[in-house]
Order: C-alpha cells, then sequence, then structure tokens
C-alpha cells in the first residue's frame, strides 16, 4: 500500500482516491508535437491509464484585450486575425459584425455573398486542417499532408482576394477591404468540383479504417448534458447530439436564404467528431454551389464608407465558426474610435476545460485522440 | 568541445596540415549545412506557416529538412515560430540549452523579431527573440510565406558553409541592449539620413531652378475614380425565443430590483420594444440577487439559460461590471445578467494595484463552464469569487504583480503607443 | 584437432593461400596449427567486415529510400538537392550526426545509456550472419539456424529497455515498457511462425530451407502450402513489422504521444546508432521473410525452361536482394499508410488473435504434412 498522494496533489488535481499502485505525473508540453500549439498538460497517471488531468493555459497570453483598449477598432480587426489563425477570415466577421451593430450599416446583397463565401471557404480550411491533425496524431503521417494539400488550393483562392494566406484582415463595416477578382467564382468552382473528389478519397483513407474506429469509437464520450454544461460549441457539441448552429439559430449575414443541413451526431465520441467535420465539410459546399449560382455580377459590394466611430453602449455579436461559437463583446463608454474593452469569447477555452471530463480512464495515446477531436486552437484560448 | 576542434591544433602546424584541415572544414560544412534537422516547435501563426512549408505544395524536404524532431536532443535547427511570450520564455531557453551543439536558430515573423504586432501597451510579449537566445537568420513577415522560410532556411545554409573548425561553433551570450534601444537608435540613424537626403534634394532641386528658369512640369497626378457606394440599411438578425421586454418582464417579476441601463429619457419598456431583434437584453442586478438570478434563469421553465457564454467584466473608476452572458440552447434567447461591483476602497492606495478589490459568488457550481471563465476574471481583474474551487492565475504567472486589465494597470515592460 | 573453419569459396581459397604465404616465414613459425589458426582468423575477418558492409552499407540506401517512398506517397518530391534526386543526402546525415554534440541527460546512468544503442545493434547483426546469400555465401551455415534466431532476436529488446529505462525520463521510460512488453509478446508469434517454416521444411538450417524451395515459383515456401503458407506469410509480415518496432506498431517510439519514446534523450552518434539499428533490423527481417518463404536467392522460375534459364543465369545474390528490397518496399508501404493503434489493442491483438491463429496454422500445418505430404 503505498503512500496516498492527497496531501501533496498539485494545485488543480482534485479527485482523492486511494490506490495500491504508484501515481506518476507526467508533463506534456508546452512544446509537444500534439498539444497543437503552446499548451501544457499535467497528467496524473496509473500505469498508461490518466487518472486526472490538469491543463495550463497562458504559455501564448499576448494581451490582446488589454491593448486593444488603445487600439482604434479597425485596428482590432488585424488583431482577431491572429487569435485563431486557422479561421481568420471568420473572426474578422465576428469583430466587424459587433462594429456593424453599432454603428447601424448594413450591406448590399453582393458583399454578403462575398462573406458569406469566404466564411465557408475558411470553415473547409480549418477541417481540412483538423482531418490531417486527427490522422496525423493517431500515427498516420500521410493524412496531415492530404490534409494540408487541398487547403493550399484555399489559400491560393484568399490570397487572391485578400492578398493575404493566413491573416486576412478583409472584411470591415459596411462590406470588405476590396471586391472580389472576376476569377473568384470560376476558382471556387474548379476547387469544390477538385474537392469532392479529394474528400471521396480521404474519407475512404480515414473513415472506415478498422484502426481508427477501434481507436476512435467509444473513446473521450462528452455526454449532451457535459457538453452543454461546459459551454462546448460547434461540432463538439453537435457531436453530442445538441443540434445548436448559430448560423441556424441566430442566422447572421445571409445564412437563412441557403439550404444546408446542420449535422448532428448523437454518442459524443471521437469518432463522431470526425465524422460531423467530414459531413459539415460537405455541407460548405452545399453553400458555395448556392452561392456560386446566386451570386450577383453587378451592384454594390460595400455599403457608403464611414467612419468607425461607435456609440456609447455594449454591442455584441456571435457567429459559428469552424471551431464553434465566437462571439464579440464591444464596450464603447465614449463615443469615439477606440473602445473601452472589447473581450472576445474564443470556442476552444470551454472545450479544452472539458477535456479532463473526457480523458479520464483513458490512455495516453486516447489523449491525443482526443485532442485532435476538439481541435484546439491554443492562441484563440490565451489571446 | 569535439574531437574536430583539435584537429587545427594538431594538424596546423605541420607542413601541409592546414590543407587537411581546409578538407576536413569543407565536408564537415557541407554535412551541416545541408542536412538541418529542425525542432518541433510552434506557438502560434508562423508555426501553421512552418507547417505549410512542410507539406506537399512547398516540401521542405527538398533541402534535406523534413525530419521534424520532437526531441530537442536530436535537432539542429530552432525555429522560432510564433509570438513569444514572458511566461514561454524559460521553456525557450530550456529547449535551445537542450539542443546539441552545433545548432541554429532561425527567427520567423515579426513577433520575434520585434515583437510584431504587439509591441506597444503589451504586458506579456518578449520584443525579438535575440533576447532569449542567439538567432542566425531573422525572416520578416506576418506571417511570413513559405517561401520566406526557404529562403531563410538557404541563407543559414551559407552561414554555415562559412563556419571552420579554426574558430569552433560557441555559444554567445544573448546581447544586453533591449530591442526597444536598438530601435531607437535606428530609427535616429534613419532620421538623420532622411534629413540629409532632404537637404541633398533641396540643393539639387536650386541647382536645377538655376539651370532651367523657364520649366513647367508637364506632371498632372492620375486619380483613380473613387466609388460611390449607396447607404444600406442594416436589417437586424432573426431573433428567436421570448422579446428582450418579455425577458425583462419576467425577471423584473421575480427580481424587482433588476434594472435596466438606457441612455434615453423615454419609459424603458418603449427603449426594449423598439430595441433591435438581434441585442440582446443587458439588465443590471445587484450583487446581493446575483446568484439567485443565475439560478432563476437557469431553472426556470420559461428561461431555461442552460449554456454560459462567457463570463466577464470591465473596469470603471470606482467599481467593476460583472457581465455574465447566458443563453438557451432549446429556446434561443440570451441574456446578459449585469453585476456592479463596488470597488474596496478601504484598501490603502498603494496596496490597491496588488489587492483584490471586490467579491462576488461564484456561479461554478451551476454551470462548470464558469470556472475557467472566473479564473480569467480573477486573473485579469483581481475580483475574488467566493466559493470558487480552484481560484489561481490562468494565463500569468503565479508570480505576476497585478491586475493587467484595470485601467490603472502599469507595468516596466509596457511601452505606449505613441499618439 | 578441432580447427574452426569458415565455408566455401572465400574461405577455402583463404585456407590455400595462408600456407603458401607461410612458406616465405621462417622455419620455426611454420606448422599446421598455426596456418589453420591464421587461415580462420582471416576468415572470421572477412566475414565480420562483410557482414558490417551488408548492413551498415544498406542503412543510409534505405533511409535514403524510405524518405523517397515516404514523399511519393505523401504527393511530394523528397530530398533533391544534394546529388542526383537527392541520393548523396543520407552520407550528409550520417556525417553531420557524426560530429554532433554527445552527451547524457543529468541523472542518467552514464553507462548503460551509451551501451543501450550498441546492444539494440547486436541482434541483427548476428541474424544477418546466419543467412544464406547465395549458393554458397553464407557466413555461419549453422544447422541450429532457426533456433538461434529466435534466440538472437531477443537481444534487441534488452537494448530498447536500457535505453529508456537509463534516460532518467518518463516519456523514455514509458515507451522502453511499451516496447518491452510489445516485442517480448509477438516474439511468441514471431517464433511459431518460423517453427511453421521448420515443420514444412523439416530443417532447422536456414540454407537447407532455402534449398527446400528449389524448382518453381510454386515450390516457395508461400505457394507451396495452399492457402497455409499465404496466411503464414502475412502473419510473418505483422508481426516482424511489431518485431521490428516500425509503423503502424511504433508505439515505442510514437512521435505524437511520447516525442520519441525510447531514444526521446539520444543525441548525436548514439542516436544515429538507434536509427541505424531500426533500419538493419529492417533488412535482416526482410531478409528472413525472403529466407523462408520467398525462396531466397533462387529465381524466380515458371515452369518454362526457356524462360527459366535466362533467369538462372543471374547471380542468386541479385535475385536475393531483389526480393529483400521488394519486402522492405512493402514494410514501406505499410508504414505510410496506416494509423496507429493503442498499446492495448495491439497486446489483444497479438494475445486474442495472432497467437490463437498461429497455434491452428500449426496444427492444420501438421495435419497437411502427415496427410497429404
Amino acid at each position: 500500500m503505498s503512500q496516498p498522494l492527497f496531501s501533496k496533489l498539485p494545485p488543480g488535481f482534485r479527485i482523492q482516491r486511494e490506490t495500491n499502485t504508484e501515481e506518476f505525473f507526467i508533463n506534456m508540453g508546452p512544446q509537444h508535437p500534439s498539444t497543437h500549439g503552446a499548451l501544457r498538460l499535467t497528467l496524473r497517471m496509473d500505469g498508461e491509464t490518466i487518472v486526472e488531468l490538469v491543463p495550463h493555459f497562458g504559455y501564448i497570453h499576448r494581451g490582446m484585450e488589454k491593448q486593444a483598449e488603445s487600439m482604434s477598432y479597425l485596428q482590432y480587426i488585424a488583431l482577431s486575425d491572429r487569435q485563431d489563425y486557422l479561421t481568420a477570415i471568420q473572426n474578422n466577421l465576428g469583430v466587424v459584425i459587433a462594429l456593424e451593430k453599432g454603428m447601424n450599416v448594413g450591406v448590399p446583397e453582393r458583399g454578403e455573398y462575398i462573406r458569406v463565401m469566404l466564411q465557408e471557404l475558411g470553415r473547409i480550411a480549418s477541417h481540412l486542417v483538423f482531418y490531417g491533425c486527427f490522422g496525423g496524431d493517431l500515427g498516420g503521417q500521410t493524412c496531415l499532408l492530404f490534409g494540408f494539400k487541398e487547403r493550399e488550393m484555399i489559400h491560393d483562392i484568399l490570397e487572391e482576394v485578400t492578398g493575404s494566406r493566413l491573416t486576412t484582415n478583409f472584411f470591415r463595416p459596411g462590406g470588405s477591404r476590396y471586391d472580389v477578382p472576376d476569377t473568384f467564382i470560376p476558382r471556387v468552382k474548379a476547387f469544390l468540383d477538385h474537392l469532392e473528389g479529394a474528400m471521396r478519397d480521404y474519407e475512404r483513407f480515414l473513415s472506415k479504417n478498422i484502426i481508427v474506429l477501434e481507436r476512435s469509437i467509444g473513446i473521450g464520450v462528452l455526454t449532451k448534458e457535459d457538453a452543454i454544461a461546459y459551454g462546448c460549441s460547434g461540432p463538439v457539441l453537435r457531436a453530442s447530439g445538441v443540434e445548436f448552429d448559430v448560423r441556424r439559430a441566430n442566422p447572421y449575414s445571409i445564412y437563412d436564404q441557403f439550404d444546408f443541413d446542420i449535422p448532428v451526431f448523437h454518442n459524443g465520441d471521437c469518432y463522431d467528431r470526425y465524422k460531423i467535420r467530414i459531413a459539415e465539410i460537405h455541407e460548405s459546399m452545399k453553400i458555395l454551389r448556392q452561392c456560386i449560382d446566386k451570386f450577383p455580377k453587378e451592384g454594390p459590394w460595400r455599403s457608403k464608407e464611414k467612419p468607425v466611430r461607435l456609440p456609447v453602449g455594449r454591442y455584441y455579436s456571435e457567429i459559428e465558426t469552424a471551431k464553434g461559437l465566437y462571439a464579440t463583446y464591444v464596450v464603447a463608454a465614449t463615443t469615439g474610435e477606440k473602445p473601452y474593452r472589447i473581450h472576445t469569447r474564443g470556442p476552444s477555452f470551454p472545450h479544452i476545460a472539458a477535456l479532463n471530463k473526457m480523458v479520464q480512464g483513458h490512455k495516453i495515446s486516447d489523449l491525443v485522440t482526443i485532442m485532435a477531436t476538439l481541435d484546439p486552437v491554443i492562441p484563440e484560448i490565451d489571446r | 568541445m569535439g574531437i574536430i576542434n583539435l584537429a587545427p591544433k594538431v594538424l596546423d602546424p605541420i607542413p601541409g596540415g592546414k590543407y587537411v584541415v581546409n578538407a576536413i572544414d569543407y565536408v564537415v560544412n557541407w554535412a551541416r549545412a545541408n542536412s538541418i534537422w529542425p525542432l518541433t516547435y510552434g506557438t502560434s501563426c508562423c508555426a501553421i506557416e512552418m507547417m505549410s512549408s512542410s507539406m506537399a505544395r512547398y516540401d521542405i524536404a527538398r533541402f534535406g529538412s523534413e525530419v521534424f524532431r520532437a526531441s530537442p536532443r536530436q535537432a539542429d535547427l530552432f525555429i522560432l515560430a510564433g509570438t513569444i511570450t514572458r511566461r514561454m520564455a524559460p521553456a525557450i531557453q530550456m529547449l535551445w540549452e537542450q539542443i546539441p551543439g552545433p545548432k541554429y536558430a532561425i527567427a520567423m515573423g515579426a513577433c520575434t523579431i520585434s515583437g510584431g504586432p504587439f509591441i506597444y501597451d503589451n504586458y506579456a510579449v518578449v520584443r525579438g527573440a535575440q533576447n532569449l537566445i542567439p538567432v542566425d537568420v531573422f525572416v520578416p513577415g506576418c506571417p511570413p510565406r513559405p517561401e520566406a522560410l526557404f529562403h531563410g532556411l538557404l541563407t543559414l545554409r551559407e552561414k554555415i558553409l562559412k563556419e571552420t573548425c579554426r574558430k569552433p561553433w560557441h555559444e554567445g551570450l544573448p546581447k544586453d541592449v533591449s530591442t526597444m534601444d536598438r530601435y531607437r537608435e535606428a530609427a535616429k540613424t534613419w532620421a538623420a539620413l532622411e534629413e540629409m537626403k532632404d537637404e541633398e534634394m533641396a540643393e539639387a532641386r536650386a541647382k536645377f531652378k538655376e539651370e532651367h528658369p523657364d520649366y513647367k512640369s508637364s506632371y498632372k497626378p492620375i486619380r483613380i475614380k473613387k466609388e460611390d457606394f449607396p447607404e444600406v440599411e442594416r436589417k437586424p438578425f432573426r431573433r428567436v425565443g421570448l422579446t428582450q421586454l418579455e425577458l425583462y418582464q419576467k425577471l423584473t417579476a421575480k427580481f424587482p430590483n433588476i434594472t435596466f441601463h438606457t441612455h434615453s429619457e423615454e419609459p424603458v419598456e418603449t427603449v426594449l420594444a423598439n430595441a433591435p431583434a438581434d441585442r440582446p437584453l443587458e439588465v443590471m442586478v445587484e450583487p446581493e440577487d446575483y446568484l439567485a438570478a443565475v439560478e432563476f434563469v437557469k431553472n426556470d421553465p420559461e428561461f431555461k439559460m442552460d449554456f454560459l457564454i462567457d463570463v466577464t467584466a470591465i473596469d470603471y473608476d470606482d467599481h467593476f461590471d460583472l457581465v455574465t452572458q447566458l443563453r438557451s440552447i432549446e429556446v434561443g434567447h440570451k441574456i446578459f445578467l449585469c453585476v456592479q461591483l463596488k470597488k474596496d476602497f478601504s484598501i490603502p492606495e498603494e496596496k490597491r494595484p496588488t489587492s483584490l478589490l471586490a467579491s462576488v459568488p461564484t456561479i461554478s457550481h451551476l454551470y462548470p463552464a464558469a470556472e475557467i471563465k472566473e479564473r480569467e476574471v480573477y486573473d485579469m481583474f483581481g475580483i475574488d469569487f467566493a466559493g470558487h474551487p480552484d481560484q489561481r492565475r490562468i494565463f500569468l504567472d503565479k508570480d505576476f504583480v497585478g491586475y493587467p486589465l484595470r485601467k490603472d494597470f502599469s507595468h516596466p515592460e509596457m511601452i505606449r503607443r505613441p499618439l | 584437432m578441432f580447427v574452426p573453419s569458415v565455408t566455401n569459396p572465400v574461405g577455402d581459397f583463404v585456407r590455400e593461400w595462408v600456407p603458401k604465404l607461410a612458406e616465405f616465414l621462417p622455419a620455426s613459425l611454420q606448422s599446421d596449427t598455426l596456418n589453420s589458426v591464421v587461415a580462420f582468423l582471416v576468415n572470421a575477418l572477412i566475414c565480420v567486415v562483410a557482414v558490417c558492409a551488408v548492413n551498415i552499407g544498406s542503412a543510409p540506401i534505405l533511409i535514403y529510400m524510405e524518405r523517397k517512398v515516404c514523399a511519393h506517397v505523401q504527393c511530394r518530391l523528397g530530398p533533391m538537392r544534394l546529388g542526383w534526386h537527392g541520393t548523396i543526402q543520407t552520407i550528409a546525415d550520417v556525417i553531420k550526426m557524426l560530429f554532433k554534440e554527445v552527451y547524457a541527460p543529468s541523472g542518467a546512468d552514464k553507462l548503460m545509456f551509451y551501451m543501450a544503442p550498441l546492444i539494440v545493434l547486436i541482434a541483427p547483426f548476428i541474424v544477418c550472419a546466419l543467412i544464406p546469400f547465395s549458393r554458397d555465401l553464407v557466413v555461419a551455415d549453422v544447422s541450429m539456424g532457426i533456433p538461434m534466431i529466435i534466440a538472437v532476436n531477443g537481444f534487441g529488446v534488452l537494448g530498447i529497455l536500457l535505453g529508456g529505462w537509463s534516460s532518467n525520463n518518463k516519456y523514455s521510460l514509458l515507451g522502453a515498457l511499451r516496447s518491452g512488453a510489445q516485442m517480448i509478446s509477438y516474439e511468441i508469434s514471431f517464433a511459431m511462425i518460423l517453427l511453421f517454416v521448420v515443420m514444412i521444411s523439416g530443417s532447422t538450417n536456414l540454407m537447407s530451407i532455402t534449398l527446400g524451395q528449389e524448382g518453381t515459383i510454386f515450390d516457395w515456401w508461400i505457394f507451396k502450402i495452399p492457402v497455409l503458407g499465404f496466411i503464414a506469410f502475412i502473419l510473418f509480415f505483422i508481426s516482424s513489422t511489431a518485431e521490428m518496432n516500425r509503423a503502424p506498431f511504433d508505439i515505442a517510439e510514437a512521435e505524437q504521444e511520447l516525442t520519441g519514446g525510447y531514444h526521446t534523450e539520444y543525441n548525436g552518434t548514439p542516436f544515429a546508432m538507434f536509427y541505424l539499428a531500426e533500419y538493419i533490423a529492417l533488412i535482416t527481417n526482410s531478409a528472413l521473410a525472403t529466407t523462408c518463404f520467398l525462396g531466397g536467392f533462387l529465381p524466380p522460375c515458371i515452369g518454362i525452361t526457356a524462360i527459366d534459364n535466362v533467369l538462372n543465369m543471374v547471380p542468386g545474390v541479385v535475385w536475393f536482394f531483389a526480393k529483400v528490397y521488394f519486402m522492405i518496399w512493402c514494410y514501406m508501404m505499410v508504414r505510410w499508410t496506416f494509423v496507429r493503434p493503442r498499446v492495448d489493442q495491439l497486446m489483444d491483438f497479438e494475445w486474442k488473435f495472432l497467437l490463437p491463429v498461429n497455434l491452428v496454422l500449426l496444427v492444420v500445418g501438421a495435419a497437411y504434412i502427415t496427410i497429404g505430404g
């Protein structure tokens, strides 16, 4: 009977239990290949089984919110790129919608179509990275490269439209920085045709692979109640059987004009979280195809330019990024160009908080799988 | 360090020996320059571009560098991809020390060169990797494209090819000059150069005027026609669930102390009825009512606020506003409960920046999601959550002084943004 | 008097020439015993050099091949800059590794730490010495070849366990323990399949196992016993992949989980030796598969005399290495295609599936031999 660890448990660990084995602690990160950035996890292990996990944040805390207080609203759009860099274009929209609510400006139809199309391209790009990381973290390095291969085509499109591959800084209150070039629609069309075939291959690669099934079905189950209680959103919440998507619940932009499904799975395990993202890629492709058909060839792409000055008040916007609910809370204490405070709610933060719940009793290899299916982006947590 | 560093000492005195040393140099440098194995390390946006560079489109493998090692002991190259924060800095130094020599570092992106977008008003970011470890190559960009990283890699290759075992590889101490000083020096030099250039230009202009007294420019600036855009009315997004007015009335029926803050003279009901559909209802709750109100909206069958969006705070001169953002997944409406917490001014003024100024009951037993959010508010504002199970700093070190998101926060490393 | 001997033809050549050269020595030094001892030592030296040359010489080729195969599976180009299509990339890697700083982490058991990579290298070298490369090209033609291989193969796990334990790192220790459990389990089915081969060939000598497959391609053990041979080959493929700690069974390294497993703390030359051992094990296992199932150095005759004569003209070594490299290519394709199972699933697979199937295979094989052949 070994000494119980109760009196000397490091901060954060809570489970009190008696064991006949010697528990030990493992430190994972901040530099570890599968923590998706600068996240640090301390694991309390019993052999290969995880008893408890405590995440440590802040290794990439860059003080964005403090900085935003001395910036203008427009400058903050550029900072929002650097939060969740995989869906930079979606973060831009989240900030811009909050500003639009304050300025009370609308967007012409063509501008809205540009927004929706870039949103969905960004979603596909992020989910492709998920596909790669999921396969890669399971040990199949080849998946990682396959996921990134198609993503480069999206980056080509984004680069042509916004001038930047990753940090787009594209949307502005009332529309966007530039109009899209004439090649935009044909390129998106070509990309979709290509992706259709590619996705078929990729699904064949992972979806029915026996090792993937063994390693992901029933692993890291998050029940419906827990998912809601921990504030999970996006694919993680929907994989647990909750049909909640801001695009459907509070449709922003012109999402109410499109015909698309919200895929919902009910087991809440790693495999469902994987399947749901694959299904979402298909739904995004559906939306993009509808956009291509209805895209207005003529007409203004933005509304009249106005100085970005917000009246006193508090403005809130929420959008559905590839990771989940991305909310921006802008406080304007005086009418002017500078915010009093901007707060961002990133979707990954609650997911990592729920990680402890999911990994208990699983092996260290399962932790890697679960981390991959949560698809966290650490700079967005730490801001 | 190694056996080859002895070679020049032994061979150079022997006639013809220096050719042997040169040959050793050539072979070893050739091997080192062409087989650079990077360390798997990345913190933010640049890491994704670093990954892209090893993927199919760009393929860092062409240069023999695709062998990303997860363990620093097997790596040669430290690509510093992403912002370096104060909390990460010791880890980076440790990683650097663990890489066996000869080792090289590439600072990728603006953040690792100077702090990049995070240079002003920032208490968390290290302004430049060269303050921590010796850097060989800087790759600018935010983030740099993969091609830029390759250029950095090839520049490093050229640098390695010039090395010699006569002057063995060694680890230099980072310079004591901070980045900002260096930047200011550079800015001064730049300004002086600009002045010189202006003088020269003025001279040249005067000379030209002397030589050509009746010269008239035919240059006309081309103006791009500014597009005219129409004003577009904003259409509020669709509302789901109860209206703001209904929510407000139901809440006030239960808690009469709850108020709604308007900026106009009109009665609250009219303001609420006219509010845009997509503006969430934000009500002021007394601190005593806070816990009861949260419990009520969570369990009441009409409200069903089962989803916590966020807990955050705003610092004003004499009080904090704690905003609890709740939402009902099932019904769809949102409600923001705002608690005004008076700052505790009984604490002596010199101790105020480092002490907790207000206290509020925790709601983490109702919403598990609130636990980390409240830790964040505690970390950033110094608000005490009574009954919180694990109230520790979350983003900052435990010995960090002060609470950064307070308006009067100051940090020795913070540089004010010039106006 | 017992005089050790080494087999033909190089051995005979040396034995013939050593007495002739000894005649130039003073008469007092001339004796038959001395001559045969010297001849033996010279032969032994040649054997050691040959084994080292085959193993260490192939390792860079294999690393290059691995990088290229991996790159082409992943729609990339792989090393392109050094030499034609990056052919001398691994030479640069090796030279760089040799001249890198070497140190052991604090708290490590230095002796064990530096000895572990050497121990890992022992097993594949000994196995390589037993493999017949051609009709008269084998270093040690021992009659108990297969039992010897089974006995020696356990050495690898010893080195890995030592390396992981002596590193004073929890990741290394976890990796080493995983690897120990895995290799000891898969050793059993590995041995079982070799026993199956022994049973159908009726010999434990690798040369006679090879020569037993003489004839057409359908006389190879993989095809000779219908279905059973092929099943045995697949089982051998799986268990040897696990024996070598190669993906998809690389749970001991598991870069995504353990940042490198048992060799996390190794750098420079010791790490290069681990790296080398992995690829040498690849060669020996492929050679073993070739010898036991694919007819070793025998040409793939198909029964048509005209073609067979042409095929027979090619030396056996060429056939042998062609088959070995084909096997290596198969191992590489598997590595870059599959994802990694979890550690307990891997154990389940061995004890609950592979081992029972092996036992059944042995029984069915025995029945086939008794009844049918």
